[in-house]
């Protein structure tokens, strides 16, 4: 599944001996579109605190920043978990408590041109949504970040539930008790077993493999099919003598 | 609702499927440095005897904190890039550091022993000039700020303003530096250039105007540069046209004294400007009366101001650097001065008497490799007996960092030129010697079975023989113990392993400095320093023979452009011992507009590097005769593309047989409305392992596989909100025919693409939404291929069917790269750099065109993950898990000899290296396979059989007996 597809094409690729080499251009990939700076607009700053619980702050606040929208702007943290990020024009913009360790969700901060602010709950999808948040941010860390899967350890009850092995376990005791619950040797028993097995077969125009495996083994099988059931039938015999 | 769940549950069960990173994988084989760039200003805290370390502001806008027994650092903050986040002043007291950060826009106080922030206030608007200390009866209180038009005073523990006040007839006085004794009095001096000198006097408490004065002084213009306040508020100046000294006491209003040198017995060398050196140690008291004067390039004179009289203390020279460091009421200059041409010797001097003080020479080495000592940092404490001891910080010219104790002991050094890194290759390492004679064994002609077994045998006699010492070694070491066996990499033992794995990094900085690093560990294992490489200089890395041509060495070109004249240099070295080739590279004298290796190779199995320059003239490097001819037989089928992003003008050129060029096609797009901002080709190295698609009917989606097809990037010129869009050209780089051409309306830059394959992603900003959204095209043939065996871009009438769709995502992101592996059989993952600092390793599943919004039978079969229109970011994805990489400036990918096995490194601020494995590692065992139980299964089954024999035989001998 993993790779894609599922039938190999052994296709010949052969590349065009045409060469276009990848250009030594002075084209500038960086971030270098202008943001638009007003002369004289007015610049506001968005002011919070951010709490990771049960955690001293002077652990975490070295190891965080805060974002708006991307890296436009950055603010630090102070050693209290409080926060301003300065220099601000009017807009609207994601604030993002970011460390390594803790999670804390994003906010929108709404400024209007005269330094109105309104915090909301991000929602990329329906944009214009607003879910009042406090302001200025109050931000909780919603727990660590997990980076890492659990290694899938091994215990006998794993084992044990595994599909696989339940459906190997199953069988054999069907097939174990089975000849004590019923005698396999009545032929009515048989023919219905058979109108049985033939339902369970969802497509009867496919050759059964189970079946062509017998035909093939038959001369070999039979003989020991034969052993196998006369031993089974022996047994309870034995017990009654 | 049954559909539903079961989304989730197909949901679910693909997000499980994906890699991520376990546990005790954790620096199993990824690695990440972290630096900070070329340090600007350096304080050592000294403010305790117990503090170990040391403060650095730095041009990448980096403040950080470095443990100075290790080097590692404590604690970094990364501002802003670009000049809002511009470091322009660092005074230190006691634990607060305060910056001035932003051209003077924001006052920052740090704590540093957290690394926390305690305060941060904006200024006032106007240019910075120069900031300081403030004290009051040996206690330092304020900070203050000059600035252009006013000085302010603000407290140092919170960072409220006392006071700001304007400064008079600021619009013709340019106030360049602020000054303060200890007295209760800041001095803001300004100078009229060849005219006079203004100091304006505030008193502390309330900002009032104590005096102001202004002194004749028509031969200056430049006071930080020329002057420097000297004991108790003596404004001292050099003249370099004069040859002296000019003195003028703050406290006492009179004339400017004159000294001419000469009669100091002085004598300045010939066009150098004289520069002054004083020393504050505490800013709540004035300065020492002991400075020092920089007489030329390598020569101080130790002076004294005693008494209205400058006394010369001692003569320096020869000295490189110079640098005053107090320890405790005791001063010292330490001198740098050459000792031999691959070492320097420092010494410290008595800044009170000029004497040497004993027993204080340190012996720095220089790295041959390495650039010259640019900076010197020296951090003076006191001894047990009361005697200074020291420890100097060395910046070089290549940005290397190195701290060294007495008597020359080197205790750390930092690569800090690797902040920087502009481009990177992996190149494979070489063969061991017993693994090359196997090889060669293949390589040779065969003559005769005799000899065929024969140097089998030998050959297999070969590898018992290293596998028997590699026993030995591994039965030596194991006596040892642990802490003694070191299994150090250094260039001799370099060879491939086995999955070939472990790889040699070049990297190239924009500082000219080369790196050889050793992927597994990440130790530099050479380092090569190209000095007069030009400021603005673009760089390409090319790997024009790899390792696999044994007696040849491998080899790599670095074209070194300068952008502004377009002039290049090639520099050809060896990518293994980093050593410069004995090839001579042609000399380029006129500007390059292109360079293209080509697959052709020289009969040294060398790659043949096309050069074009501004005369649309192609020189071939190396140009053997052999390589000629080759090229003359191949030029009709050579073309080559130039981007012209000034005048919007993509033009492919072919290659004559004479090596002239000639144009074929022309794309214009009108620079005044949209300007192009990247060209992408595909990657020559990658390798696509499937042709089509399985559809859920069983038929087959053909790709669109067009080597020579470009991605260009076009952004709008008008950034309005409502009328900026993005642009998307899929060119066919041979014939110039337009593909497919996407807009992207109400979206704007910056853009990021990945071009592999048959599909493009792009990542972009809409403005309509506010939001970071994706879009990925791909490119289909169809059910039927046109002409399966080869690819020819003249031949292909029918246009491909282009699918595409976009998604949201989350967070903005700094850079983007494909995964890449030997066959191209894994399936691909989207390397993401995010300004958080995590490396987002992105199926490239869900970036699929095809996924359906309604579920039907087929999709489910083709294992289409149904659409929804946020795609997430999960930190299970995180390759880099909590090893954030500041400031991602690029991802290289390289296949490794495993398919399953990429290589991934992340560079910017810092460098990062792991392997991913985008399809899981189905090629190898994994780590947590199970050894033990699969044997004790093996065992178990094995007793089991025996226990069963036994049983049975017992069983037929008692029904024998029956």
């Amino acid at each position: 599944m993993m790779l894609g597809e599922r039938t190999p094409l052994l296709w010949v690729f052969v590349q065009a001996a045409i060469v276009v080499a990848s250009c030594f251009t002075d084209i500038e990939t960086g971030p270098s579109a202008g943001v638009s700076t007003l002369p004289n607009g007015d610049r506001f700053k968005i002011e919070g605190r951010a709490i990771v619980p049960g955690v001293k702050t002077q652990d975490w606040v070295s190891s965080a920043r805060v974002l708006v929208e991307g890296e436009e702007y950055v603010g630090f943290m102070r050693t209290d978990g409080s926060f301003t990020v300065n220099d601000i024009p009017s807009g609207s913009y994601v604030v993002e408590i970011v460390t390594p360790a803790y999670k804390f969700e994003p906010v929108r901060v709404d400024i209007t041109s005269k330094g109105k602010m309104r915090a909301r709950v991000v929602n990329y999808i329906k944009t214009s949504e607003v879910i009042r948040l406090p302001y200025p941010l109050q931000v909780r860390a919603s727990g660590a970040h997990v980076y890492f899967m659990k290694r899938e350890t091994w215990g006998w009850t794993d084992f044990l539930m595994n599909p696989m092995v339940m459906m190997m376990v199953l069988p054999l005791l069907i097939i174990v008790l089975l000849p004590k619950v019923v005698n396999t040797n009545d032929p009515e028993m048989r023919k219905e077993m058979e109108q049985s097995m033939n339902m369970l077969n969802p497509n009867p125009e496919l050759p059964d493999v189970s079946e062509l495996m017998t035909k093939l083994f038959s001369g070999s099988k039979g003989s020991s099919k034969a052993g196998s059931s006369s031993s089974k039938g022996t047994r309870p015999a034995v017990k009654r003598r | 609702m049954a559909k539903h769940i079961w989304l989730c549950l197909l949901f679910t069960i693909l997000c499980s499927t994906v890699e991520s990173v376990f546990e005790d994988q954790v620096g199993k084989f990824d690695w990440r440095q972290q630096y900070v760039g070329k340090v600007r200003f350096s304080h050592f805290d000294n403010h305790m005897q117990s503090s170990r370390k040391v403060l650095l502001a730095t041009e990448k806008n980096v403040f950080a904190a470095l443990n100075i027994r290790t080097g590692e650092l404590l604690w970094r903050h990364v501002d802003n890039i670009g000049p809002e986040g511009n470091i322009d002043a660092f005074l230190q007291h006691g634990q607060d550091a305060v910056l001035v950060v932003g051209n003077g826009r924001l006052l920052r106080s740090w704590e540093t022993n957290v690394g926390g922030m305690n305060w941060e206030v904006v200024l006032d608007s106007g240019s910075f000039q120069s900031a300081c200390l403030v004290g009051q009866q040996d206690t330092v209180k304020y900070v203050a700020v000059l600035k252009k038009t006013a000085v302010s005073l603000h407290y140092l523990s919170n960072g409220h303003q006392k006071w700001i006040e304007n400064l008079p007839e600021s619009d013709t006085v340019d106030y360049q530096t602020v000054y303060s004794g200890g007295n209760g009095e800041v001095y803001a001096l300004g100078v009229v250039p060849h005219s006079h000198i203004t100091v304006v006097a505030y008193s502390v408490e309330d900002g009032e105007i104590i005096k102001q004065i202004t002194v004749e002084a028509p031969w200056l213009n430049n006071i930080p540069a020329n002057c420097a306040v000297i004991g108790k508020g003596m404004l001292t100046c050099v003249d370099s046209v004069t040859m002296s000294l000019y003195m003028y006491d703050l406290h006492v209003q009179s004339r400017m004294t004159q000294i001419l040198l000469q009669s100091l017995g002085l004598e300045v060398s010939a066009n150098f400007q004289p520069v002054l050196v004083a020393t504050q140690p505490n800013p709540a008291r004035t300065p020492l009366s002991e400075f020092l004067l920089q007489l030329g390039p390598d020569h101080y004179q130790l002076l004294q101001l005693n008494n209205g009289q400058i006394v010369t203390l001692r003569d320096i020279k020869p000295a490189m650097l110079v640098s005053f460091a107090t320890a405790g009421e005791k001063t010292v200059a330490a001198v740098m001065s050459p000792k031999n041409k691959t070492a320097c010797s420092l010494n410290l001097f008595s800044a009170e008497t000029g004497r040497r003080l004993l027993d204080t020479t340190l012996i720095y080495n220089m790295d041959p490799n390495g650039g010259k000592p640019d900076k010197l940092y020296v951090q003076a404490f006191l001894k047990k007996d009361d005697s200074v001891g020291y420890r100097v910080l060395v910046q070089t010219e290549d940005h290397t960092l190195t701290f060294v104790q007495q008597p020359g002991r080197v205790m750390w050094t930092r690569e800090e030129a690797l902040s920087d890194v502009v481009t990177m290759e992996m190149v494979d390492l070489p063969l061991t010697g017993t693994q090359a004679e196997l090889e060669g064994e293949f390589g040779k002609k065969a003559d005769g079975l005799m000899s065929m077994v024969l140097k089998r045998l030998s050959s297999q006699l070969i590898l018992l023989q290293a596998w028997v010492s590699h026993l030995w070694k591994l039965f030596y070491d194991a006596r040892k113990p642990r802490s003694q066996v070191k299994n150090d990499v250094t260039i001799e033992n370099l060879s491939r392993d086995e999955f070939n794995l472990q790889k040699m990094m070049v990297m190239v900085t924009a500082s000219g400095k080369l790196f050889g690093i050793d992927s597994k560990t990440g130790s530099i294992l050479w380092r090569y320093y190209l000095d007069n490489i030009p400021s603005n200089a673009a760089f390409k890395l090319m790997v024009q023979r790899t390792t696999a041509h044994f007696p040849h060495p491998p080899q790599c070109t670095l074209l070194i452009k300068d952008k502004d004249s377009g002039l290049a240099t090639l520099h050809v070295f060896n990518p293994i011992f980093g050593k410069k080739s004995h090839l001579t590279p042609p000399a380029l004298p006129q500007p390059i507009l292109q360079s293209l290796v080509l697959p052709l190779m020289d009969q040294d199995y060398a790659k043949v590097l096309l050069l074009v320059d501004d005369q649309y003239k192609v020189s071939a490097f190396p140009s053997t005769k052999n390589v000629l001819q080759q090229l003359q037989e191949v030029a009709t089928s050579i073309f080559f593309y130039l981007v012209d992003s000034s005048q919007g003008r993509l033009s492919g050129y072919r290659l004559r047989t004479d090596l002239s060029t000639e144009l074929i096609w022309e794309v214009v797009i009108p620079p005044e409305v949209q300007r192009i901002v990247s060209v992408k080709g595909k990657r020559p190295n990658e390798h696509v392992h499937s042709q089509g698609r399985v559809m859920g009917d069983r038929s087959v989606l053909y790709k669109y596989l067009n080597p020579n097809l470009l991605a260009l990037v076009t952004e709008s010129t008008d950034l309005h909100q409502e009328r900026s869009f993005i642009g998307v050209l899929l060119i066919d780089g041979v014939t110039g025919r337009i593909i497919h051409e996407a807009v992207q309306r109400k979206a704007k830059g910056p853009v990021h693409v990945v071009h592999s394959e048959n599909w493009v992603v792009y990542e972009y900003w809409s403005t309509k939404s506010r939001r970071n959204e994706f879009s990925v095209i791909e490119l289909y043939e169809g059910m039927e291929l046109y002409n399966s065996t080869v690819f020819s871009s003249l031949d292909r009438p029918h246009a491909p069917q282009v699918l595409q769709q976009s998604y949201i995502f989350p967070s903005s992101i700094s850079t983007m790269e494909a995964t890449l592996t030997e066959k191209g059989i894994t399936s691909r993952h989207l390397l993401i750099g995010l300004p958080s600092g995590g490396i987002l390793s992105l199926p490239k599943m869900f970036l699929d065109p095809r996924r359906p919004e309604i579920v039907s039978e087929q999709s489910r079969e083709e294992n289409l993950i149904p659409y929804s229109p946020e795609l997430l970011i999960r930190t299970e994805w995180f390759i880099n898990y909590n090893q954030s990489v500041s400031r991602v400036r690029g991802i290289y990918t390289a296949p490794s000899g495993l398919e399953s096995t990429c290589l991934v490194v992340a560079y910017g601020l810092d460098i990062y290296q792991t392997h991913v494995y985008p399809s899981k590692q189905f090629d190898v065992l994994k780590d947590d396979y199970d050894y033990m139980l699969i044997s004790s299964v093996l065992f178990a089954l094995f007793f089991a059989t025996m226990i069963s024999k036994r049983l049975a035989e017992v069983k037929l001998l008692n029904r024998a007996w029956r």
